[in-house]
């Protein structure tokens, strides 16, 4: 068989770079401008409805498990209370309350742990970074073994703020 | 005088390792640029916790308030006054009051007469605001229906 020889010359095709390349560097000069470098946030729920009305249960609800954060004049932790029990104002006192709320949940079984709630009640000019690690020792903890959240108790709220007199 | 008769030619430089390299940098910044945190305001600067942890779901009705104090660039405070940053504004916290209603409306209008309810509001404060000004706004919150607070920390790695 013969094969016919084509007389087109094979030729090449050049595309056009020029307008890719503008698009390219106008993502990449838009991606670098909006880049912003934020550390990982996360957080802490509160469901703190206004005048919550009684619930119909027969059953008496289990009086919030009270936490006092009291505050120097300079805003510092003053001392934390747990109950009428004074855990101290040093850098431990958290690690205290975090182990009195789980003497106090005792088991994971407990069948009343989703009804405890904690009520917070801090003096007014307190730093707000002293009611994070108080909410923080509550809710949970760290399994030093595994390095997964050890959830306790979920339900926490603010007792009404204590005005300046 | 005679003049050498050349050939001019086209130098075409190739342009596949510029492109390559490119590629490869939008792929970096695409990847690394959070659209979600565009609402965190850099002057707050927030409470540090290791129990912090970013939420599972992500939430899709939230209000975010950025609580904080003016600062040099030291860090120290300029202001003892905490104030709630809107863009360029500052507003006293104690008169956010009517700022939420608008917030409340706004809501509702969006997502039905429940919409406040089922909104979160993120409190993004600073570490050293007053307690009592953030129990304040959230009385003031509660008082326009809204329900749901969510407290942001830092989260830290020990």
């Amino acid at each position: 068989m013969q094969l016919r020889k084509s007389n087109v010359d094979a030729t090449k095709i050049e595309t056009q770079m020029a307008p890719m390349i503008d698009v390219v560097f106008q993502l990449l000069i838009f991606f670098m401008l909006t880049l912003k470098i934020i550390p990982v946030e996360g957080d802490f729920n509160i469901n703190m409805p206004l005048g919550q009305q009684a619930t119909e249960s027969p059953d008496v609800p289990i009086p919030p498990i009270k936490v006092r954060l009291t505050a120097n004049i300079d805003g510092s932790l003053a001392g934390v209370q747990f109950r009428q029990l004074n855990l101290g104002n040093d850098v431990v006192a958290f690690d205290r309350l975090n182990a009195k709320i789980a003497e106090l949940i005792g088991n994971r079984n407990n069948p009343y742990l989703d009804e405890l709630e904690v009520e917070i009640d801090a003096d007014y000019n307190l730093h707000y970074r002293y009611v994070i690690s108080a909410v923080s020792a509550c809710t949970g903890s760290i399994s030093s073994q595994t390095g997964n959240v050890i959830r306790y108790i979920e339900k926490v709220k603010f007792a009404p703020p204590r005005r300046p007199q | 005088m005679r003049y050498k008769k050349t050939r001019s030619t086209v130098l075409e430089p190739d342009m596949t390792p510029m492109i390559d390299v490119v590629f490869q940098l939008i792929a970096f910044f695409m990847l690394v640029t959070n659209f979600e945190q565009t609402q965190a305001d850099e002057r707050v600067k927030l409470p540090s916790d290791q129990l912090a942890r970013p939420p599972e779901v992500a939430r899709e009705k939230v209000l975010v308030l950025n609580i904080g104090f003016h600062r040099d660039k030291e860090g120290a405070k300029l202001d003892p006054q905490a104030y709630i940053f809107e863009g360029d504004a500052s507003i006293p916290i104690l008169d956010f009051g009517r700022r939420l209603l608008e917030e409340k409306r706004v809501a509702q209008a969006l997502y039905g007469p429940e919409g406040n309810t089922e909104m979160t509001v993120e409190i993004r404060a600073d570490a050293e605001t007053p307690t009592g000004l953030i129990q304040e706004l959230i009385k003031l919150a509660q008082e326009n229906g809204f329900e749901k607070f969510s407290l942001r920390a830092k989260q830290i790695v020990k």
